[in-house]
């Protein structure tokens, strides 16, 4: 059981506050994934919750305990570092028994846990040797291990697959879903690849410049993204923002061409419409649509993206057929194909929900 | 058969290579190598005479009083080692520990320690010499001042005392060193790998026990060898501070003292031996060598790569 609270965190670093008040609430056996740009705050939130920083305002609670003065090796919590951080000095095994043995438990219940462990993450044949003869995949099997073996209550993960090549990546990933679905413990998990976070999360929490954007499933992310930054943020290539003027039914780039829409958000007459790549629709020959000039395609096998720049300079990704070869310099229209789009307010970026529009 | 040919490339390489091959075998290995020589044979001041094979070693080590001042300056040697492995080591570590950890006044404290290190051993031995005066060195005077009466003793002047003086001298000096080499070898400590520890204890004790100092093995084999070494040639400042006798009655009397005294005799004895003399020259040379060698191999064993 582990559900964690945290009410108005913040941190200031001498005179730079780095997090706004962070306002959060992780149920038990939730994973978790922190996502944003480098810089955003979420390793520094990671560390608040492991308690190797302080937290400089507000408050956290693991179950019903305050947290904010207890130490890291006190808490029920542990960690896997971004560079593993094994201890050089020490085989695997001892790596595994150094935190159970400080925890005065019995020599037996100590081997029989390192022993599952090992069998868990397929690397008994391993625990004799140091960290420097394992590979970088061994050595976060050791990492993740090292952290099992304390049993804690929460799991916290720092961009644990970033020191691996791409094909190990998706492989650990899916290991640690398997873990996560194995033991059953509550996970937060810190990255800054979107990719991951979508398949691996119950529930992203979207972080940028030191504040909480949105949280939610990964489908809520996907299909209502509360701003700009988290609709441009989730999704790959990203989503599109394009400055529009609205008038009537149409929306309108300033002598780049219009296009029309049945559902509109009230009042405003400028915002940002956000686009995706399958929401568009490429064409050499179209009265109607957005004009463009074709800058490059991007062929992937199963389908092409083409990227165009709109009349006022905005580059928008378009996903084709991938017979849909278009040259660099073509003119070409762009519409919407009647897939979901996204209005967000021109000034704050806040999403705007549309309602219909009756037609002139 | 190649020949040698004096291309311009090769004219090169001997110009840069003669000089200071010419050097070294002029001021280092001659000296070194006579010094050998000198070792086996007899000496009536500067005259040598006989070959006389082991019977100079025989001389230092086996025979009266030769043999008794040997073993004395030996054991003092062992002394200063023990006391300052404790005292400017160990110190030194913690000191270290204390400056990594940043605790408050850090940064002054990083210069201030190693202040005295860039400090001449002779200015040191001299200063140090006048606060230890029994009358008016600040020493006593700051004893008396706070009321520690007992305490003002004639620090230099007493057997019981001399030796420890001198080896806290020594360790006010040099705690800069062990200092600087600790607090290099836990910077090389990744912060993660502090953060993983820190996860699993809060004991600073278990931190220190398990983790950094195994981790900062480099750095102490180097300063345990250099102590090494520096023990047993240890010469200037018993020169300076308590003189060529290791006054007082022989009570701060070193091996390096000692060889200094018999090869080129002193004001009392007046007689220079260079046949003992460098026969003690050559057994210092041979047991810092042997021991240290040993030493660094054992040490370098548990070292970690990071």
């Amino acid at each position: 059981m582990a559900r964690l609270t945290l009410r108005n965190v913040k941190k200031r670093f001498k005179e730079t506050e780095v997090l706004h008040g962070i306002d959060l609430e992780i149920r038990d056996r939730e994973f978790v994934v922190f996502v944003g740009p480098s810089g955003c705050g979420k390793s520094t939130l990671l560390r608040l919750i492991a308690g190797l920083d302080p937290i400089t305002e507000g408050s956290f609670h693991l179950n019903e305990r305050m947290m904010n003065d207890v130490a890291p090796s006190k808490r029920g919590i542990a960690m896997v570092f971004q560079s593993y951080a094994l201890y050089p000095h020490m085989d695997v095994y001892e790596n595994m028994a150094f935190g159970v043995r400080l925890m005065g438990l019995p020599k037996e219940e100590i081997e029989s846990r390192i022993s599952e462990a090992a069998r868990m993450l397929k690397m008994e044949e391993l625990l004799k040797r140091k960290p420097r003869e394992l590979s970088g995949g061994q050595r976060q099997r050791v990492a993740i291990g090292r952290a099992l073996v304390r049993k804690p209550e929460v799991f916290l993960l720092d961009e644990p697959l970033s020191n691996l090549d791409a094909a190990l990546r998706s492989e650990v990933r899916l290991e640690i879903a398997k873990l996560h679905r194995e033991i059953g413990g509550t996970m937060i998990y810190v990255t800054h690849d979107q990719i991951e976070a979508m398949t691996l999360a119950d529930k992203i929490v979207v972080m940028n410049n030191g504040r909480v954007e949105q949280v939610g499933s990964p489908r809520q992310l996907f299909e209502k993204p509360a701003n700009s930054f988290v609709g441009t943020f989730i999704g790959s290539p990203k989503m599109t923002l394009v400055d529009v003027s609205r008038s009537g039914n149409r929306l309108g780039i300033a002598d780049g061409g219009s296009v029309p829409l049945d559902e509109l958000p009230d009042k405003t007459p400028h915002l940002k419409l956000g686009v995706r790549p399958d929401a568009l629709t490429v064409k050499r020959e179209a009265e109607d649509g957005f004009t463009a000039s074709v800058v490059y395609t991007e062929y992937l096998g199963d389908d092409s993206y083409v990227y165009a720049r709109l009349a006022d300079g905005t580059l928008v990704a378009i996903r084709t057929h991938p017979n849909d070869i278009f040259e660099p310099d073509e003119a070409v229209r762009i519409n919407l194909n009647g897939s979901p789009v996204h209005f967000f307010d021109a000034e704050s970026g806040q999403r705007l929900e549309p309602s219909a529009v009756a037609a002139h | 058969m190649p020949r040698l040919r004096l291309t311009g490339r090769t004219l090169w390489i001997t110009a840069l290579i003669v000089p200071p091959l010419a050097v070294m075998a002029t001021f280092v290995a001659y000296p070194i190598g006579s010094a050998l020589a000198y070792a086996f044979y007899d000496w009536q001041g500067l005259q040598r005479g006989e070959f006389v094979g082991l019977q100079n070693f025989y001389n230092v080590l086996f025979t009266e009083p030769f043999a008794s001042w040997t073993q004395r300056a030996f054991m003092h040697n062992i002394i200063v080692f023990f006391s300052l492995m404790v005292i400017q080591n160990g110190t030194g570590f913690i000191l270290a520990y204390a400056l990594w950890r940043e605790l408050p006044g850090a940064a002054f404290h990083r210069v201030a320690v190693f202040l005295p290190v860039v400090l001449s051993t002779v200015i040191i031995g001299f200063l140090w010499k006048l606060f230890f005066h029994p009358i008016f060195g600040p020493v006593n005077q700051i004893f008396r001042g706070v009321g520690l009466d007992f305490l003002a003793q004639p620090w230099l002047g007493q057997s019981s005392t001399a030796l420890g003086s001198l080896i806290f001298v020594n360790a006010w000096a040099w705690i800069g060193f062990p200092t600087l080499v600790f607090l290099a070898g836990m910077q090389r400590i990744p912060t993660e790998l502090l953060d993983a520890a820190r996860m699993e204890t809060d004991s600073e004790w278990v931190l220190i026990k398990k983790i950094v100092w195994p981790l900062v093995a480099p750095s102490a084999t180097v300063v345990f060898i250099l102590l090494f070494i520096g023990s047993f040639n240890w010469f200037e400042l018993p020169y300076i501070m308590v003189g060529l006798d290791g006054s007082p009655f022989g009570s701060t009397d070193v091996l390096g003292l000692y060889f200094y005294r018999t090869a080129f005799g002193n004001q009392s004895a007046g007689v220079q031996d260079f046949g003992n003399g460098s026969a003690l020259a050559v057994l210092i040379f041979l047991f810092i060598a042997v021991v240290a060698a040993f030493w660094t191999v054992r040490l370098r064993k548990r070292e970690i790569q990071l």
